[in-house]
Parts: structure tokens; C-alpha cells; sequence
């Protein structure tokens, strides 16, 4: 293998980590806040990635809008699924396990309701962009690769500026510290998770879009979701940037093991080192861990 | 004959919802990677009786060795953190345990899986065996080890400082519910005679879980009752058999939600509290 081709490898597994980011973050937001797996959210991936077929190709032929209604469609069902199945839990004062289980419940709901109404098919997005690659001396990217990490390179630092310097983003991470005080010191902690969720979804939303771009919409693509929390656990669930950084890492390591060892080999490389980096390094590689509070 | 049939398949599934009910159900752990102990279990005591000509009791117990030897080698490392990671380490295990049996074609059989296995398994051996694990199950819950367990479920920390060992605890358990999964994935292999490598995806693995939270956490009774239900539903009401993960999405929701501790609400149907009941206590 010569160097040419390892950059290129690394290359496209980036652009392809970028959306691993998104998922990771997506997901890592909702943990830090309630303290639980949220694989709901791998429901709203497939929802949105339905929806943004259906309005780019039946509705309003144009990139950018559809792009946008997707995402903020994809906010509104994770704040609807919030509502509807997980705050009547919380509010109750259940486990958290019950949360756990009603998120894997939605999370089969979508997938099944859409194997049993669309599942017979696959669908493919209309092409906005043609498919043409910038060259940079030998190596060759795609420019859809490039809008695509340009997309969530845009929106994931959006939300780390949110979360670091608005109020809104000031009260999350105290909601995230602790989940009664705040309520205390004039917070609506019903509001900010809901608004939680809306930025999650949003996430998700993306991430539906820009999957369902790439690769053809079928009922399973939420279980990519699997990507994403895989990255989370290496970025230490905790923090964005850690996030972000396992998401890329993810990309180019898939990536680089599929063109080395071959595809069929990856996925056992790849789970296990993630079983051996929890021996060693439970708090993966930002060294932040969300804490389990008595 | 159809009927017995749908008989043996609702109790070999009834077996894999057991195994989780002890996990699960008693421990609070929870794992989206059943499916692969299943493929284990399955895959051993196929691969063993098929091309090692091992005899087939031996087979199921080496089946159910190999399921222990797995959960014990995945619960050191996931057990000792929060419980989140060791749902999301299990998530990915099936996935790698499935990758696993594709790439060891030569063993395996690969993506055609194996076939050819004679017919051991019928309906004795499989509601013997619910009886069996049922009792287990079921004096477990009673004993300390079982409390223990509980406690655990209940508020790890106080359970660690009532002076539980909840690391060794949550090991046993899990190696316990291992084994009994790949039982149940033996038992399948010479019931079914056909195995591939996405016989058990994360789907099937989380129903089990849905499963034993609908039943109920404290009530082996509920979980059977609605594992049985579940499993058999489909069979006698074909014209909405493609809507029943949905509509059993929709009615966990709704359990969760009105009434947590499962439909018959932590009850045990025992004999002593049957006839309580009957005279109206």
C-alpha cells in the first residue's frame, strides 16, 4: 500500500466520520442530560431520512430547503417522542431502566412500521449535486463527501457554541449536573430538556438526510445508530469535542481496516477494541464521564 | 400437528425470554446482544455434533459452556462501569459475533449457515426444559443470591454498601443468562435444523427484553404469559402478523407507562396464591 492511496483512504473515512460525529453527539447530548441510552434517536434517523426522500423527491425539488425542513422535523419528533413517551416516565419518578426500554421501544416502532409499509422497497434521493471531485495533486474527493462534512462541521460547532455561551446551553449543563437543583434557581427543567431533545433531533434529523443521501432509504438505516454510539463510547459519552473527534477517528479507521484486512473482517477488529479500550480506558479519549449520582 | 408446532417454537423463544428475565428481570442489566449467545449456542452444538461428531447431550453442554466462556469474557470488562455500557458493548457484540460467523466460512458455513442437523429436539425435551429453568429461575429468586440481585436492580450504591459484591454478582448472573440463552440457541439448532448467521439480530434481542418488562420485572408468571402470547400471537391471527412488533411497541409503551411493574403487577402464579385468591383474599 502506498501512501497515496492510505491518504485517500483516510480521506473518505473522514467525511463519512463526520456523520458518525453527528450521531455521537446527537446521542451523548440526551445521555449526559437524563443519564440513559437513547436508541430512539436511531428512530428518528430513519424517520427523517424518509422524510427528507419524500420531500426532495415528491415535493420541493431543492437541496438547502428540504435539507432544513428535514432537520427541524427531525427536532420536533424527538421533542414528540420526549413528550409522549418519555416525560409521563420521568414525571412518575420511574428507574431509569423504564426510559431505556421505552427508547428501545421506539426505536422498533419506527424501524417496524416502516418495514410493514415501505419496507418493500428502496429508495434513492434525487441528485442535487453532480457527482463530480476536486483534485488535489493525486488524491480525489468527492464534493458530496466534502458538503457533507462541511454540514456537520457547521452545525456541530453551532452546538457547542450553544451549549457553552447561550443561557439556554448554560442551563442544559447544569440540567445535565444535576437534574432537580436547577428548578430551584427559576430554571424550567421540563423546558430545557425538551430543548435538549429538539437540538438532538435536529442532529438526528442531519444525519437521517445526509445517510439517506449516500446510501439508499430503507427501514434499517436507523441501526447505523451503531456507529454513532461506538464513537461516543471512544469520545468518553461526556463531551462534544470528544465526540467529534472519536466520530472522525471511527471514519478513517473503518475506513483504512476495510481496505487493508477487507470488510469482512472489520467489524470484529473494530468491536473489539472497543472491549479492550473499556478495560483500559473506560473514559475514552476526552477523559470525561458522566457520573453516576446516588 | 400445526399446532404443535407453534407449541415448540413459542417455548423455545419462552427459553431465551427466561434467560433474560434473570438478567434483566432480577439484575437490571440489560443486554441488546442476546442474539449472539443464541448464535453461540447455536453454531457450538451444531458445529460439534456435525463435523466433530460429538453425541449430542454433549453437544448441548458444550453449547452451554461456550455461552458462560463468553459472558464471562465480555462481562469483565462492561461490568465493572455503568450499566449503559455494557447495553451499548453487547449492541455491537452481536453485530461482531455475526461478522464473526460469516468470516469463519470454512467452520461455518458462512452466509449459507448450516443445515443437516438431525431432528433431536421436539416438544418434551424443550417443556422439560422451561420447567427446569423455571425452577431454577424461580428458587434463585428466593435465595440470598437472588435478594442480592435485587437489591442491585434496585440502588446499586446501597446494595454495594449493604456489602455486596455487585461486580462478582453481575459476572455470575450474566454468565448464568449467557448459558441459558445458548441453551435455548442449542436447542433451536436441532429443532429448526437450520442456522445462519443473522438467525437473531438486535430486534430479537430487545424484544426479549420488551418482553420481560411487559410480563413484569418480579413476576416469572407474567413473563411466561406474555413471552407465550407474543410467540404465538402471530400464528393465529396471520392477517395482522405484519403488524405485531408495532402494536407490541405500542403496548409496552403503554404498560410502562400505566402500570410499570408488568400486567400481573410483580404477582407469582403459584399454587398457594391461586387458591387465595379463589376464596377471595
Amino acid at each position: 500500500m502506498n501512501w497515496n492511496i492510505l491518504l485517500q483512504q483516510i480521506l473518505n473515512g473522514i467525511s463519512l466520520g463526520g456523520v458518525y460525529a453527528l450521531m455521537a453527539v446527537g446521542f451523548g447530548l440526551i445521555f449526559n442530560v437524563l443519564k440513559f441510552s437513547n436508541f430512539s434517536h436511531g428512530g428518528v434517523i430513519t424517520l427523517t431520512a424518509y422524510i427528507g426522500f419524500f420531500l426532495s423527491q415528491h415535493l420541493i425539488p431543492n437541496f438547502i430547503v428540504t435539507f432544513l425542513i428535514t432537520a427541524v422535523a427531525g427536532g420536533l419528533a424527538a421533542v414528540a417522542i420526549e413528550r409522549l413517551v418519555f416525560r409521563p416516565i420521568r414525571r412518575k419518578g420511574y428507574p431509569i431502566s423504564m426510559l431505556i426500554v421505552n427508547s428501545i421501544t421506539v426505536a422498533m416502532l419506527v424501524q417496524q412500521f416502516f418495514a410493514v409499509t415501505l419496507g418493500s422497497n428502496y429508495y434513492t434521493y434525487p441528485v442535487f449535486i453532480k457527482e463530480t471531485a476536486l483534485h488535489l495533486g493525486n488524491l480525489t474527493v468527492s464534493k458530496i463527501y466534502l458538503l457533507m462534512l462541511g454540514i456537520s462541521a457547521v452545525f456541530l460547532g453551532g452546538l457547542s457554541y450553544v451549549i457553552r455561551k447561550t443561557k439556554i446551553g448554560i442551563a442544559i449543563r447544569a440540567v445535565s449536573s444535576d437534574i432537580s437543583t436547577p428548578s430551584l434557581m427559576g430554571v424550567n427543567v421540563d423546558f430545557v430538556i425538551s430543548v435538549a431533545f429538539f437540538f438532538s433531533g435536529v442532529l438526528g434529523g442531519i444525519t437521517g438526510y445526509l445517510l439517506g443521501m449516500t446510501f439508499t432509504v430503507d427501514p434499517f438505516i436507523g441501526n447505523m445508530i451503531l456507529k454513532g454510539i461506538i464513537a461516543s463510547i471512544i469520545g468518553g459519552m461526556g463531551s462534544i469535542l470528544g465526540g467529534v473527534i472519536a466520530g472522525l477517528l471511527l471514519g478513517a479507521a473503518e475506513s483504512l481496516l476495510i481496505a487493508e484486512i477487507g470488510a469482512a473482517l472489520t467489524p470484529i477488529v473494530i468491536y473489539g477494541a472497543i472491549i479492550v479500550l473499556l478495560l483500559v480506558r473506560p473514559q475514552g479519549i476526552s477523559g470525561k464521564i458522566a457520573e453516576v449520582k446516588a | 400437528m400445526f399446532y404443535l408446532k407453534v407449541l415448540e417454537i413459542t417455548s423455545l423463544y419462552t427459553i431465551l425470554v427466561l434467560g433474560v428475565y434473570l438478567m434483566t428481570g432480577l439484575t437490571g442489566l440489560f443486554s441488546l446482544g442476546q442474539g449472539a449467545f443464541v448464535s453461540i449456542g447455536a453454531y457450538t452444538a451444531a458445529i460439534a455434533y456435525l463435523r466433530f461428531g460429538v453425541p449430542f447431550p454433549l453437544a448441548l453442554a458444550l453449547a452451554v459452556v461456550m455461552g458462560a466462556v463468553l459472558g464471562f469474557l465480555v462481562g469483565i470488562p462492561t461490568l465493572r462501569l455503568r450499566r449503559d455500557y455494557f447495553l451499548l458493548v453487547t449492541f455491537g457484540l452481536s453485530e461482531m459475533v455475526r461478522a464473526a460467523l460469516l468470516y469463519l466460512a470454512q467452520l461455518t458455513g458462512g452466509a449459507l449457515g448450516i443445515a443437516g442437523m438431525p431432528k433431536r429436539v421436539g416438544l418434551p425435551l424443550i417443556l422439560g426444559s422451561i420447567v427446569a429453568i423455571t425452577f431454577i429461575t424461580y428458587s434463585l429468586k428466593r435465595t440470598r443470591f437472588g435478594r442480592d440481585c435485587i437489591a442491585i436492580r434496585d440502588d446499586e450504591l446501597a446494595a454495594s454498601m449493604m456489602g455486596i459484591n455487585v461486580y462478582a454478582h453481575k459476572i455470575k448472573v450474566f454468565m448464568i443468562s449467557s448459558a441459558i440463552t445458548a441453551y435455548g440457541g442449542s436447542l433451536y439448532a436441532f429443532n429448526i435444523l437450520f442456522i445462519e448467521p443473522n438467525l437473531f439480530n438486535w430486534l430479537e434481542s430487545a424484544k426479549l427484553i420488551i418482553i420481560t418488562f411487559v410480563g413484569g420485572l418480579n413476576s416469572i408468571a407474567g413473563v411466561i404469559i406474555a413471552s407465550t402470547i407474543y410467540y404465538s400471537f402471530g400464528e393465529f391471527f396471520r392477517f395482522i402478523d405484519v403488524w405485531r412488533d408495532v402494536l407490541l411497541a405500542v403496548v409496552v409503551v403503554l404498560v410502562i407507562i400505566f402500570r410499570p411493574g408488568g400486567f400481573l403487577q410483580g404477582l407469582e402464579l403459584l399454587p398457594s396464591k391461586l387458591r387465595a385468591m379463589r376464596r377471595g383474599r
